[in-house]
């Protein structure tokens, strides 16, 4: 019976290798589910996953749990993915974070670390989203299976996106038309730039994603399959009636069911997402400004700079550089871990365009505009990648007719995720930047532990109660918020002793990485007390202190 | 034998409703059902099982009217009943213009319950009466009533010691001192009379002295004068050892900053939750309103101070709220405050303080629901007039001349496990913020009264003038004009502005519709073509006590049948 055990597993840890190794492609909700099921049967006793809910697609929501004995009691860190459901790498750095993690759970280092720490991972956010990388019609998409009515015409999804020259993915096409607002992008003239009238430029192309105006009104591809997206559902800075977003904010039940379990983990100390928006390579600025009104829009100074230390030792350890810019959407997952939930939130794309010389041997000149699918088209073939573009071709076109329609241009996906080859290289830098950024995490001591007789049977005690670690014990923002808790120093005395000064009890606020707080007693009596720091963020200490 | 336990069950229970005085016997006071159906006594208060069972019997009594369902569950798993009240006999419920009533939000704030309940038993009694007015608001509206959307914490509010203010929060618990444990420091009623009233402690030191006017009242010391008396705050002590007393008590959130529209968290919006909605009872109520797209008029019933509100709730609001909406909130809440003698009509942000996450805004902002939320009871009532300078003292007087004492616990001495030899007594809960007895019934019947005005006042719809002219060709020219015959518009100008609720669509039968358009100006024949779908024109709204002009060209046909649809402005149909 054993045996058989041992061969099971064995020939468990087989299949999940080669298939970490083997994988050629981003994963399918059916791979995914399949790569967090092996992980718990591999490392059962530090894994557990849980589906949170079932998407209205029929899709589960998981979310793995990494650690040992009570993970709920261990300061932790929420490793997200797929909270843009166009962003499939993602979903790889959170799963694929995972699996390296685990890989190496016999080390000393990470078993020191899994005993003291835990992971919360939410590898997809989005995987009915995710899901139409697979699907028959390849396009990119970020909302759930909500129905929706975008246009608010009384209709739902009435007006996708089509196919026209059936190649089984969503494209662009244009329409040569003198009203059009789109011109060649003379350094690539595969690509189209908005004329700038201000210049005296003239449009010549209509620009639209590929499809036909299904419901006759005008608009095309307006209100299609793709309900709400998670990235624009969150409570901060959410904005209604605009396409995407929601009724209202955490209308969807992916963003309700992670909300409703994060709330109560009151132990995580940072949530780290891969997604659109990054604050890792360039950390935000403190500006006094963003912070002056009732609703903050800028993050606290001590914050900042926690976020720009993390940022220094981010850039450090993955050598990612160029980032560009990233521009937040309204209701964004990231910003609300930081301005909602009160947490250090730190977030990646994970990958962007490699910047690329020009290659004068294939008379590649300077760019004159930035247009990031002439900056892709320029690294694809210096990759020698060479089937993502696809050449503008005329189509019969009922919807213009006497016009000149083409449909063509860049595949979707592309501009966000790296060909699948890239991946590996990638999730092993970010699991060891999660590995630094635990590294970090808050951490209570006792330090300066002083006693003085004042006179006979009573006695002073003086300390410090210390973090340790890097960063704070909770954030700034969230010092006036029920959901961080406070840390609970606890003096446990005996009958016989009474304190004449100083609290048996007493909570105490936020202390940065490095810093302390001083606290003293007088009581009266002998024989020895026991002196308790906790809270969840940090784990606990305890010293005995004779009087 | 069982069978006959039940049978004299029965009896004593059709005895109950029978013993309803004969209708000889009585004269009819006007503008009450004389002889109704359900008897309710609306001079009390009425737990949760007490509304179920008024809930239960209007349904029983009056099935063409009433249907009982429930919204969804609380937090403690009761139902949120919603009574659906509309004269089923005519039209569909859910397509006729409808106003949405709820009471209880805050816990302790329970008349907006009975006020809720007695809007619910009065348009149905009178309606049974045969009276006019009420016959035909039903025959037009709906009325969609949820009595309490609290009920765990109302019952926690009237079967527990509570002062007047405890519970606001429903009953989800919160860890308030952030210590890690939840509701572990609450009230304590010392002496277990079930009231949470004050504690005093004799002080040469205090502040405080007795009111040499009433024995009962604690009053400030002036300068250079001594004081007798300090105050100790609420009846408890501090049960989690942390030095604090009553510092984290009973839920503690606010249910009414909860709702999804401007948000904010607790950290900028004290009393706010999780998330938008993240209150179960809540989640239900907005479950429901978004099935019921017909609701364009919504109250919600608070207390107290004698208020008539309409958002913005926060001054970072201000835009949502343009001129137009602005002038039909002004028709409706001045009026509202001819009616409710003592009631001021005021702007929650500017007036009383600024919120974020109420439910006023949510309805207006989110759905475009033209609301209001009337704080309850007024210290005007007590002697019909506004309160003097001294609105504490009056308190006192009024319980004294017309309550015979009843509001108050007498001072009594206590020895406090903390504070030693103390004395507790002050106003009972059911004073300062809630009606006595004798002015529930008749603030319930004002207000009541400002609802059927405001629901009155949603559109009503109906198709005028249908002009059938020769245009040559064999072409035909048929112009309609659909009226709204009310106040409110089919579509807030803040539901036009983010379109939030689908156009109203005008449709033509009979002939081939070649063309169709809105007519701005009839007389310059200024139109707007609509070329998608001719036949069903779109219009973005019907204002109020106003129309519109809608055009077709049409081959075929003479005669013709113009149908109106809205979702807040319901149905009409009228043929040439």
């Amino acid at each position: 019976m054993k045996k058989l055990y041992f061969f099971k597993l064995f020939f468990l840890l087989l299949l999940c290798n080669s298939f970490a190794q083997n994988q050629q492609d981003y994963s399918s909700h059916a791979t995914l589910t399949q790569r967090i099921k092996l992980l718990g049967d591999k490392y059962p006793q530090f894994v557990k996953s849980r589906i949170l809910t079932q998407t209205l697609g029929g899709k589960s929501i998981w979310m793995i749990t990494i650690g040992t004995g009570s993970t709920d009691k261990k300061p932790a860190v929420a490793v997200v993915g797929g909270v843009d459901g166009k962003h499939l790498l993602g979903v790889e750095m959170a799963i694929g974070f995972a699996e390296k993690l685990l890989a190496k759970a016999n080390t000393d280092s990470v078993k020191t670390l899994l005993n003291k720490q835990t992971f919360y991972v939410f590898p997809n956010m989005s995987p009915d989203a995710t899901e139409q990388y697979f699907a028959k019609l390849k396009y990119e998409r970020s909302g759930n299976a909500t129905k929706t009515d975008d246009d608010r015409d009384g209709r739902d999804n009435e007006d996708g996106f089509d196919d026209l020259d059936g190649d089984g993915k969503i494209t662009w096409m244009r329409i040569i038309d003198p009203t059009g607002k789109y011109k060649l992008n003379s350094d690539d003239p595969r690509s189209l730039l908005l004329a700038d009238a201000t210049k005296g430029e003239a449009g010549k192309y209509i620009l639209l994603t590929e499809g036909s105006d299904n419901d006759k009104d005008g608009n095309f591809n307006e209100d299609g399959e793709g309900g709400v997206a998670f990235n624009r559902n969150n409570s901060y800075n959410f904005k209604p009636f605009v396409a995407g977003a929601g009724e209202y904010a955490v209308s969807e039940k992916e963003n309700r069911a992670m909300f409703d379990f994060l709330f109560d983990a009151f132990n995580v100390y940072a949530v780290v997402t891969f997604g659109p928006t990054n604050n890792l390579s360039t950390p935000v600025t403190f500006n006094p400004q963003a912070i002056s009104k009732r609703i903050i829009t800028g993050w606290f100074d001590a914050d900042a700079k926690a976020n720009a230390l993390v940022s220094e030792r981010y850039n450090k350890i993955t050598k990612t550089k160029d980032a560009p810019k990233t521009v937040t959407e309204s209701g964004d997952f990231s910003q609300w871990a930081y301005f909602h939930y009160g947490r250090l939130s730190f977030s990646t794309p994970g990958w962007w365009i490699p910047k690329v010389a020009p290659d004068s041997s294939r008379k590649e000149k300077k760019f004159t505009t930035e247009d990031n699918v002439a900056s892709y088209l320029r690294w694809a073939t210096s990759q020698g990648i060479t089937n993502t573009f696809t050449p503008w071709k005329p189509v019969n076109y009922p919807d213009f007719p006497g016009q000149t329609v083409e449909v063509g241009g860049l595949d979707p996906f592309v501009l966000q995720n790296p060909p699948y080859k890239m991946v590996d290289a990638i999730v092993a830098q970010h699991t060891d930047f999660l590995m630094e950024l635990s590294n970090m995490a808050p951490k209570l001591d006792l330090v300066n532990v002083k006693t003085e007789k004042v006179a006979d049977g009573l006695t002073r005690i003086t300390l410090k109660v210390m973090n340790i670690g890097d960063l704070p014990t909770y954030t700034k923002v969230g010092d006036r918020s029920y959901f961080l808790k406070k840390i609970v120093v606890k003096v446990n005395t005996n009958a016989n002793q009474t304190f004449v000064s100083g609290r048996k009890v007493q909570t105490l606020e936020s202390i940065q990485g490095k810093d302390a707080t001083e606290l003293t007693w007088l009581i009266k009596g002998g024989g020895k007390v026991t002196i308790e720091a906790d809270s969840p963020t940090t784990g606990s200490k305890s010293i005995e202190v004779s009087l | 034998m069982r069978k006959n336990i039940t049978l004299l069950a029965a009896l004593i229970f059709c005895a109950g409703i029978l013993k309803a005085q004969k209708a000889e016997n009585i004269l009819a006071a006007v503008g009450t059902p004389p002889n109704p159906k359900v008897q309710v006594s609306w001079n009390r208060y009425n737990d949760y099982a007490a509304i179920t069972d008024i809930c239960k019997k209007l349904a029983a009594a009056h099935p063409n009217l009433v249907k009982l369902e429930s919204m969804g569950k609380s937090y403690q798993g009761k139902d949120l009943w919603v009574m659906t009240i509309t004269d089923t006999k005519v039209g569909n419920a859910d397509k006729k213009p409808a106003m949405y009533i709820d009471g209880n939000i805050h816990s302790n704030e329970i008349q907006g319950s009975e006020f809720a309940l007695y809007t619910a038993w009065y348009l149905v009694e009178m309606y049974s009466t045969g009276n006019k007015t009420i016959t035909g608001l039903l025959a037009d509206k709906t009325f969609y009533i949820a009595p309490t959307i609290n009920p765990d914490a109302r019952d926690h509010f009237i079967h527990q010691a509570n002062t007047a203010h405890s519970p606001r929060t429903g009953l989800v618990p919160i860890d308030n001192d952030r210590d890690g444990l939840t509701n572990e420091d609450g009230f304590d009623d010392l002496d277990g009379d079930g009231h949470i009233v004050m504690m005093r402690r004799k002080n040469v030191n205090g502040r405080y002295k007795v009111d040499p006017t009433d024995a009962r009242r604690m009053i400030m010391i002036g300068n250079e004068e001594k004081g007798e008396y300090e105050l100790l705050g609420s009846e408890g002590i501090d049960n989690d050892g942390d030095g604090f007393v009553n510092e984290d008590g009973e839920g503690a959130y606010d249910p009414n900053r909860d709702w999804g529209w401007n948000w904010q968290p607790n950290y900028i919006q004290s009393g706010a939750y999780k998330y938008p909605f993240s209150i179960p009872e809540n989640r239900a109520i907005v479950d429901f309103v978004m099935k019921h797209p017909n609701i364009a008029a919504a109250q919600s019933y608070h207390n107290n101070g004698g208020m008539i509100l309409r958002g913005p709730g926060a001054l970072e609001d201000l835009d949502t709220y343009n001129a137009q909406d602005v002038r039909v909130y002004d028709a409706l809440g001045k009026k509202g405050e001819e009616m409710l003698p003592g009631y001021k009509y005021l702007v929650v942000y500017k007036d009383l303080y600024s919120v974020f996450g109420g439910e006023l805004d949510w309805f207006y902002g989110g759905r475009g629901i033209y609301t209001f939320s009337n704080e309850l009871w007024t210290g005007y009532s007590m002697y019909n007039k506004a309160d003097g300078e001294d609105s504490q003292g009056q308190l006192y007087t009024f319980d004294k001349d017309l309550l015979m004492k009843d509001a108050f616990v007498d001072w009594h001495p206590y020895k406090h496990p903390t504070y030693g030899d103390i004395e507790i007594g002050g106003f009972k809960k059911t004073y300062t913020r809630l009606h006595p007895g004798f002015l529930l019934e008749s603030d319930a019947h004002r207000n009541m009264a400002f609802s059927v005005f405001h629901a009155y006042n949603t559109p009503k719809l109906s198709v005028g003038e249908i002009e059938v002219k020769e245009i040559g060709n064999g072409l035909t020219q048929v112009t309609a004009i659909v009226n709204n015959e009310r106040m409110i518009p089919t579509h807030s100008s803040q539901d036009v502005k983010n379109n939030i609720e689908i156009p109203d669509i005008i449709s033509l039968s009979g002939g081939t519709v070649l063309a169709g358009m809105v007519v701005t100006n009839r007389d310059m024949n200024f139109t707007i073509e609509q070329k998608l779908d001719p036949t069903n024109i779109k219009v973005a709204n019907i204002p109020g006590n106003s129309f519109v002009t809608v055009r077709w060209i049409v081959k075929g046909g003479t005669k013709f049948t113009v149908n109106v649809s809205s979702k807040k402005g319901g149905l009409a149909s009228k043929s040439n």
